[in-house]
């Protein structure tokens, strides 16, 4: 439980809502206090619910319900007036949804053979440079990326070579969108391997394997150069890269922490203040960390090659709110310290974390 | 023979009795003073001073003073009553001892007594520390609560705030946005026909966090400027593929689910296998190399089973034993030999012995462990053994449960078992 410290970030336990279904991904709609859950209900369909935040508790103003169980959404790729919804689902369908119109949806294609795990969209919500686009990673071991104007062909496919056995992909993410034409696909794979693509090249620009299967990785910021990138695995390990400085050998320098016995399922760094992190646990636990750089961010090696040099990560807070494991998380883009996060004991919460201005 | 100290002096009250007693140059000390109800010593080695008293007294009041030399001792009489003498006269040498020893013992059980009460006094100061400590830390806990609720409930209010500026400062812009609309829509129309049908009221923010300034003029202008940014969009790019591989695994299972201790037990084993050579063979010298080494003799001799040239096999399994007996497969191939020769014990043994050197039981190992259990399973059958073929086989469907050979011939050793246990 939270310790006393006056000063320390407090986990306040704003709403708990019991939920029908099994949760599987939680999203913040943009500029509102409205918050998805997107899951799969006990006879097998889909279902996508709208709350609203009113006072103390969650008022549900919408269920749709799909075919398929829903595995993961993102509002990342669609303008801040249209907000739509683009969903993978257990069937390796990528959707995007009109929440105000969702009997059909406005983009649909049949991308992965087997279940999307991850999803991510960049270029929308006012955020960034560039083409709207999505990247879905699914357990057939590849990770495609999408643009909704063009249909039923990915303008970007990472996939395992000619006979290769295949690894299932866990989790994918955009990151140094910082122009119309940069733009890197980063993608964890069960088997340990972590892989970033450069979409301007169209080539693998680095790739490193933490051993254990990768749950979550996510970049500080999608749209800048690529500062911090932030991944989490099985056996409670998590390591943060310091992407600024790529070594031609060594590749990026990074730091790691073992922070639960558990499996760390999600990392979500804070929209307003990209040196701050949450992670959840398999043990139901949210710990909040903070990334300090070092004195200096890149040295040179005996051949005279930058390399990059790593820095510190601290715990701020933890908290254990439940005894299944928190698989998804999100902060509000709107509001510092507001997040949502959904367990697997068919619960989600809205969440406040305070004193983060102090930090 | 103690020295007695025989010169005190005494005078009594009616309720205490005063003796003084020099101590001829010796030291005293409390441990020295014995005293009871009736009886009183003073020993200090050699010196020994001893009284029966007249009558008894309370011993636990009575004090000992020691210094100059001298002992004070003021004993208060349990009966006022006046004494004709300190000592009794007629002590005989039994009371004496009688005394003595009821002095002893109800010296004992006094401090026997004073030790319970001690400890009880112990145990209730303890218990009253307890208390007090729990009841600072539950004052701690529930400061630290209501610090917690106190946090709540302001956070609570201010993301009330926040939701109601929110909804206030969406309705102002829908307002606001509706009417420009109208104006605007006739040339938007013309070039963005399909789009301006789609776009819901706008509910953007110019900026993110301040959600309170909102002008008219700003929801029309980031009409235009979202609707020119579509127009600067770069084309969906070319597509393309990157082809990745993997990273490979030896054993692909999660790191807390695999049985890395017995898996590198296995490795181990193995390499430490091939790595041996029996080599204090005398006859060894007359073979040609490549007779020497197990692995050709293996393939040697598997080439030979193909053929049907059973004994030959045999021979070089026989040989590549010789020179590396920890080879499981040399067992397991052997093994099949001597079935197809019916030589069932043989089979047997050799079967098992693999399965012996197949330890740990591993995913890595487990073809060959499906093969043994099935090569010794069918050598009992022919041997008329069904129970334990059978238990060999079902110990092989336990490795492979979806093989359908071996479950066929389980299903058909099991009815050949039931009808001889029928007949019989």
């Amino acid at each position: 439980s939270a310790a006393a410290g006056p000063e320390r970030p407090q986990v306040v336990s704003h709403v708990q809502q019991a939920l029908s279904y099994t949760v599987f991904d939680c999203k913040w709609v943009p500029r509102s206090a409205r918050l998805l859950c997107l899951g799969s209900a006990a006879r097998g369909t889909g279902l996508i619910q709208l709350y609203e935040l009113h006072g103390a508790r969650l008022e549900l103003l919408r269920e749709i319900e799909k075919p398929k169980p829903i595995k993961c959404g993102t509002f990342g790729a669609t303008s801040l007036q249209q907000r739509y919804l683009a969903t993978g689902d257990f069937d390796g369908n990528l959707n995007i949804w009109n929440l105000e119109a969702p009997e059909i949806p406005v983009y649909s294609v049949k991308g992965h053979k087997e279940i999307i795990n991850s999803i991510d969209g960049v270029g929308g919500l006012g955020i960034g440079e560039g083409a709207p686009e999505i990247v879905t990673g699914s357990r057939d071991g590849t990770v495609k990326v999408w643009d909704p104007r063009q249909n039923d062909t990915p303008v970007a496919n990472m996939e395992p070579v000619q006979g290769e056995s295949k690894r299932d992909c866990w989790t994918v993410a955009f990151g140094n969108a910082y122009n119309q034409e940069e733009r890197v696909v980063c993608a964890g794979y069960d088997n340990g391997d972590i892989k970033l693509f450069d979409l301007k090249t169209m080539s693998l620009r680095w790739e490193t394997n933490i051993k254990n299967g990768v749950c979550s990785v996510e970049f500080d910021r999608k749209d800048i150069n690529m500062n911090k990138l932030v991944a989490t695995s099985l056996e409670g390990k998590f390591h943060v890269f310091d992407m600024r400085t790529q070594h031609p050998a060594k590749g990026f320098a990074s730091v790691s922490e073992k922070a639960q016995k558990s499996t760390i399922w999600q990392v979500r760094h804070l929209p307003q203040n990209r040196d701050v992190f949450m992670t959840s646990g398999g043990s139901g636990s949210l710990h909040l960390w903070k990334y300090e750089y070092p004195a200096q961010r890149s040295k040179k090696d005996s051949e005279g090659s930058e390399m990059g040099v790593a820095g510190s990560v601290s715990l701020l807070q933890n908290v254990t709110l439940s005894t299944q494991p928190i698989s998804s998380l999100d902060w509000s883009p709107d509001k510092k310290g507001l997040c949502v996060c959904g367990a697997f004991d068919q619960t989600v919460r809205v969440l406040i974390v305070t004193k983060l201005n102090k930090i | 023979m103690p020295v007695w100290l025989r010169e005190h002096s005494w005078r009594q009250t009616l309720t205490a009795v005063y003796l003084s007693l020099p101590l001829r140059g010796a030291r005293a000390t409390p441990a020295n003073i014995f005293c009871s109800e009736q009886y009183l010593k003073v020993s200090i080695p050699p010196f020994l001073f001893e009284a029966i008293l007249y009558a008894p007294v309370d011993d636990t009041n009575s004090t000992a003073k020691i210094g100059n030399g001298n002992i004070f001792f003021t004993l208060y009489k349990k009966e006022p009553a006046m004494w004709d003498s300190l000592t009794l006269a007629n002590a005989g040498k039994e009371k004496l001892q009688h005394l003595r020893e009821n002095a002893v013992l109800k010296a004992q059980e006094k401090a026997k007594e004073e030790t319970e009460a001690k400890k009880i006094t112990k145990q209730e100061h303890k218990k009253y520390a307890l208390e007090a400590t729990m009841k600072l830390e539950e004052a701690e806990r529930k400061r630290i609560e209501d610090l917690k609720e106190k946090e709540r409930q302001k956070v609570a209010k201010d993301l009330e705030l926040w939701k109601n500026r929110q909804k206030d400062a969406d309705k102002y812009k829908s307002v606001q946005k509706k009417g420009e609309l109208h104006q605007e829509i006739e040339p938007l129309k013309e070039r963005k026909n399909e789009k301006m049908n789609k776009t819901r009221i706008p509910n953007e923010g110019t900026s993110k966090i301040r959600l309170k300034s909102t002008k008219g003029c700003h929801g029309s202008c980031s009409i235009f400027s979202q609707n020119l940014k579509e127009e600067q969009l770069p084309a969906p790019r070319a597509a393309a593929t990157i082809k990745v591989d993997f990273t490979p695994r030896v054993f692909p299972t999660a790191l807390r689910e695999s049985r890395v201790a017995e898996e590198e037990e296995w490795l181990h084993k193995q390499a430490e296998a091939r790595r041996r050579i029996n080599s204090d063979l005398s006859e060894l010298e007359d073979l040609k190399e490549e007779e020497k080494n197990p692995d050709w003799l293996k393939d040697k001799g598997n080439k030979m089973f193909a053929m049907g040239n059973y004994l030959g096999a045999v021979n070089a399994y026989n040989l590549a034993v010789r020179l590396n007996n920890k080879l499981p497969v040399l067992y397991l191939n052997r093994a099949a030999c001597h079935l197809k020769l019916r030589n069932l014990h043989k089979a047997i043994e050799d079967s098992s012995k693999a399965l012996e050197l197949l330890t740990p039981p591993v995913p890595d190992n487990e073809n060959a462990r499906v093969k043994a259990h099935v090569r010794r399973g069918t050598a009992f059958c022919q041997l008329e053994l069904y129970t334990e073929g059978l238990q060999d086989y079902e110990a092989a469907l336990k490795i492979d449960p979806k093989n359908k050979n071996i479950e066929k011939d389980a299903e058909k050793i099991r009815h050949l078992i039931q009808g001889t246990m029928q007949s019989s």
